[in-house]
């Protein structure tokens, strides 16, 4: 009973809270829906500006600096050739979710978020950074799931790394096939607590998923 | 009703479209670049844009009123100006400024190599020392394949641009050890002490090197242990030279390792063909403890101490004795403790402190000789480290070292007893300044004291360094360096001067693209060499400052990680060119030590269909010259050149095992390190010399390396050198 009273106080609070700020909430789903046309390094760029300028307009809130972060990691991944931008467009990132650890300290979400970053840190040189980054990685997605272990992103990260890590340790990756299945049929099961909420990775699950066959 | 309401409201909305200010403007660089990707937008709303590839923004808003325009680039110190909203169109162009940021500023790199750092641009990584074929997981084995070096296999130490090893010194957290290297018989080549994989970074300097460092005339290396480790683990080594077990137990802010190992070269050498006899093998054991503990929000303690004990006996044909090898037994006992903390003192000042102790005690034992050789070492150091302001820091700090050396000789009836201990108190301070983030210059002064020689000394330093683009720099150092003379001396006199070396170097570095070309130009100026009369090592009160010599030279680096897929390689190159007139020299001439050209050449391959990682290195140093007592010419005897091909290949077995097998000098190369003659002539008037080869052509190793951890995934690939 005393959970469902906080939870529907949470509930009502965010509610309250967002029905106050519509120009917000119209400002991030005009800028989400950005994503999905996002090809190259300036598109990400200039997508994180807008998520920039709405943390500056709303500093008490944390998904703008969340999705600004997610665009310079993903910057480093579609950028290509030069490992030092790679390297200086996590370096934003990473100021961003330094900051955002503070603001909410116990969000999975900025966690799983953080797993990623680690991630991109790891691809720039995975054979100097492998050791480093994959424990790194392990660590921020053992967190995310403490906190909420049915966080989707999270389990995504974590098996991306298996994956990833399966051919330097003997391991057949196509071992992670039934997890992987496992994670897209429950995806949906996941209700993120607003539409502005964190919703991206199932495309990624796909991914592994068809690899799979 | 309803629809009034709508009516109105959009009329409203049509109004406010009506009044729409549209603004636009072009960013560029100081030097008129565009900005593409910059952002512009009214501080505290919604509306703003991204710069367009010719650096030009435009965006749309209904406010109205006065409001702040941001423009802003990561890396850029961000511009901002009071508009008036009124419903035309605002243009502003703007030039921003590149924000001073020490990160990507110019840093200083004449005569240094860093390791450690995770940036890209750095050019050895302690991985790289570790996958160094070759090496044989020596510290100082892999530092010998970067430039500004020379191999001298009857040594095995550190020989820099024309100085000998023992104008190297060895710093672990900022504390010197004061006997980096195990104990090892004449003409033997000496391994490091300490395991590679204890170290996150190392930065080795070869010359010009900060005033926080004193008492080294060529060369600093400077090893920083690893921080806190990740999680539980335990790792086994089974190698063909012995066994090792180190487990790691951490708690919330804190950690402990404990390190045990046996190294036994027995079996290894009854298989191996072995240019000595050697009555008992080489055989170690020892302990470590290393402790860490996070203080606060910024301070880390680390705590480091260990045991060793080792010995050997091995036949050497000595000169003097004849023809016949003779036994020559030594036992050597080391304890090593290292302490550090380092963190912050309230918002600014940063402290270093760090404390070391040594007490080694080496036995030997040849022929109707006996001797005993005991050296204990204090070191304690303090830094504060002050940023006046983002561009201008100050660091200074305080040094004590005690040195106390004793030597018992004993052959057959006489004894001789000789001791000193010294103390020095050192102080230093040094400046770092920024004109730009392309411009930094470092200015520092060291001034010293020695209580045994009642000497001041003082050592100005400088070094700066230009970027010329974001690739390229130019750095340059200049420096005096103060050691004290060899032990050995000053066991018999204090009447002498510390001995010093001034180091001009002028480097080129460049990387870009995984690819790094360095060159470095240098010239060493000698002074105040300690010089003997004759041959009468045994009148102290002959010493004296007169010696003199020179060493310079060049170095060329290249190393390339992107040319050839999974492969990386690097190449070495050093020319010296050095003379020098000290201690026995009868005129100035060219030291046993030197080489003229060293060549290494390192390839790495990763084979992922086999989850291997390969490695081969090419050594190469030109013949060096020794002394014949026979000939008229002093050092006038050409030794034959160092040359050595390594390979080494690792295998991941398990996502914990790793095998890993290594030769080298595969081709059993000869390599011979001069001959070492008799004190006295035979009958016909001949000093008698014998050859000084290495203890064997070829060395190989065989290893098994396996961790285990609560989630089974760590690997030792750090340990595959």
């Amino acid at each position: 009973m005393k959970k469902i009273i906080l939870s529907l106080a949470v509930v009502l609070v965010s509610l309250v809270s967002m029905a106050q700020k519509p120009e917000y909430m119209q400002a991030m789903g005009e800028t989400l829906g950005g994503f999905s046309t996002c090809k190259n390094v300036e598109d990400f760029q200039a997508l994180g500006n807008k998520f920039e300028m709405i943390a500056n307009a709303e500093k008490g809130e944390w998904l703008p600096l969340y999705y600004h972060a997610e665009c310079y990691i993903l910057m480093s991944f579609v950028e290509l050739s030069d490992p030092e931008k790679k390297d200086g467009y996590l370096d934003v990132a990473g100021k961003s979710i330094e900051k955002l650890l503070t603001m909410v300290p116990g969000e999975a979400e900025i966690y799983a978020l953080q797993a990623f970053y680690f991630t991109g840190r790891l691809v720039v040189n995975p054979m100097e950074r492998g050791q480093e980054f994959g424990q790194l990685t392990g660590q921020a997605t053992g967190k995310a799931l403490a906190i909420d272990p049915t966080n989707p992103r999270a389990k995504m990260m974590q098996l991306q790394m298996n994956i990833g890590s399966a051919p330097f340790m003997g391991v057949d990756p196509k071992s992670f096939c039934p997890q992987a299945k496992e994670l897209l049929a429950n995806w949906d099961n996941f209700k993120p607590k607003s539409a502005i909420h964190p919703n991206w990775g199932k495309d990624q699950v796909e991914g592994i998923v068809k690899g799979c066959e | 009703m309803k629809r009034a309401i709508l009516f109105i409201s959009l009329c409203f909305l049509g109004l406010t479209t009506f009044s729409q200010t549209i603004i636009s403007g072009k960013v560029t660089q100081i030097n008129g670049e565009p900005m593409p990707g910059t952002n512009a937008f009214l501080s505290g709303t919604y509306d703003g844009g991204s710069a367009n590839k010719n650096g030009e923004f435009k965006f749309k808003t209904t406010k109205t009123g006065e409001y702040i325009l941001k423009v802003e680039f990561v890396g850029y110190e961000s511009f901002s100006r009071k508009v008036e909203l009124k419903g035309d169109s605002i243009r502003v162009n703007v030039q921003l400024k590149e924000a001073f940021n020490q990160l990507n500023a110019v840093t200083i790199t004449a005569g240094t190599f860093e390791a450690g750092d995770k940036r890209q641009a750095v050019t050895i990584t302690p991985l790289d020392m570790m996958t160094t074929a070759g090496a044989a997981g020596d510290v100082y084995g892999a530092l010998q394949s970067l430039p500004g070096t020379t191999t001298v296999g009857e040594s095995g130490r550190l020989f820099v641009k024309g100085g000998e090893s023992e104008e190297s010194q060895t710093y672990i957290d900022g504390s010197l050890v004061t006997v980096p290297y195990q104990s090892s018989a004449p003409n033997m080549g000496a391994r490091g002490r300490f395991n590679p994989f204890m170290f996150k970074g190392t930065v080795f300097s070869t010359g010009g090197y900060s005033a926080e460092y004193g008492q080294a005339l060529s060369s600093v290396l400077l090893l920083n242990t690893n921080d806190m480790p990740a999680e539980d683990q335990i790792d086994l080594s089974f190698l063909s030279i012995g066994l090792e077990f180190a487990g790691t137990k951490k708690w919330n802010n804190g950690a402990v390792t404990g390190t045990l190992s046996y190294h036994n070269l027995a079996p290894y050498m009854n298989l191996a063909p072995q240019n000595y006899n050697w009555s008992r093998a080489p055989e170690s054991t020892s302990a470590a403890i290393s402790f860490r503990q996070k203080t606060g929000k910024t301070g880390l303690f680390k705590f480091y101490s260990s045991f060793d004990n080792d010995g050997f006996t091995v036949q050497q044909i000595h000169p003097g004795s004849g023809v016949i090898p003779v036994d020559y037994k030594l036992a050597n006992g080391n304890q090593f403790m290292n302490v550090s903390w380092n963190g912050n003192l309230g918002e600014k000042w940063t402290m270093n402190a760090s404390g070391s102790f040594t007490n080694n005690q080496d036995d030997i034992h040849f022929e109707q000789t006996k001797g005993a050789k005991n050296i204990q070492g204090i070191f304690l150091k303090n830094v504060f480290s002050y940023p006046i302001s983002e561009r201008f820091s100050l660091k200074f700090g305080g040094e004590f070292v005690r040195k106390a050396y004793s030597q018992n000789a004993q052959i057959q009836n006489e004894i001789h007893d000789n001791n000193f201990a010294n103390q020095s108190f050192s102080g230093f301070t040094e400046a770092q300044i920024y004109a730009s983030s392309k411009f930094v210059t470092r200015v520092g002064g060291r001034v010293e004291y020695s209580d045994y020689l009642q000497r001041f000394n003082f050592s100005p330093r400088f070094s700066a360094a230009y970027k010329i683009t974001g690739k390229s720099q130019f750095s340059l150092a200049y420096g005096w360096f103060y050691q004290n003379p060899l032990d050995d001396y000053l066991l018999y006199t204090n009447q002498l001067k510390p001995e010093r070396a001034d180091h001009y170097t002028f480097s080129f570095q460049s990387s870009a693209n995984s690819r790094t070309i360095r060159a470095e130009l240098f010239y060493k100026e000698y002074k105040d060499l300690v010089k003997l009369n004759g041959n009468q090592f045994y009148l102290p009160s002959s010493y004296n400052n007169s010696g003199t010599g020179y060493a310079k030279g060049f170095d060329l680096f290249w190393r390339d990680k992107k040319t050839i897929q999974n492969g990386d390689y690097w190449i070495s190159y050093s020319y010296l060119d050095t003379k020098r007139n000290y201690r026995n020299f009868p005129v100035e001439a060219v030291p046993t030590f030197a080489s003229k050209h060293n060549l290494a050449v390192v390839y790495k391959h990763w084979f992922g269909g086999m989850r291997s990682y390969a490695g081969v290195n090419l050594k190469y140093s030109s013949p060096r010259v020794y002394n014949n007592p026979n000939s008229t010419v002093f050092n006038g005897e050409k030794m034959l050149p160092y040359r050595s091909l390594d390979v080494s290949w690792s295998f991941l077995y398990r996502q914990n095992i790793i095998i890993y097998g290594a030769v080298t000098n595969i081709a059993g190369t000869k390599n011979e390190f001069g001959r070492s003659y008799g004190i006295t002539p035979d009958e016909s008037g001949i000093y008698p010399g014998t050859a000084i080869q290495p203890s064997s052509n070829r060395f190989f190793v065989l290893a098994c390396f396996i961790t285990l951890t609560r989630k089974g995934n760590a690997n030792q690939m750090e340990k595959i050198e």
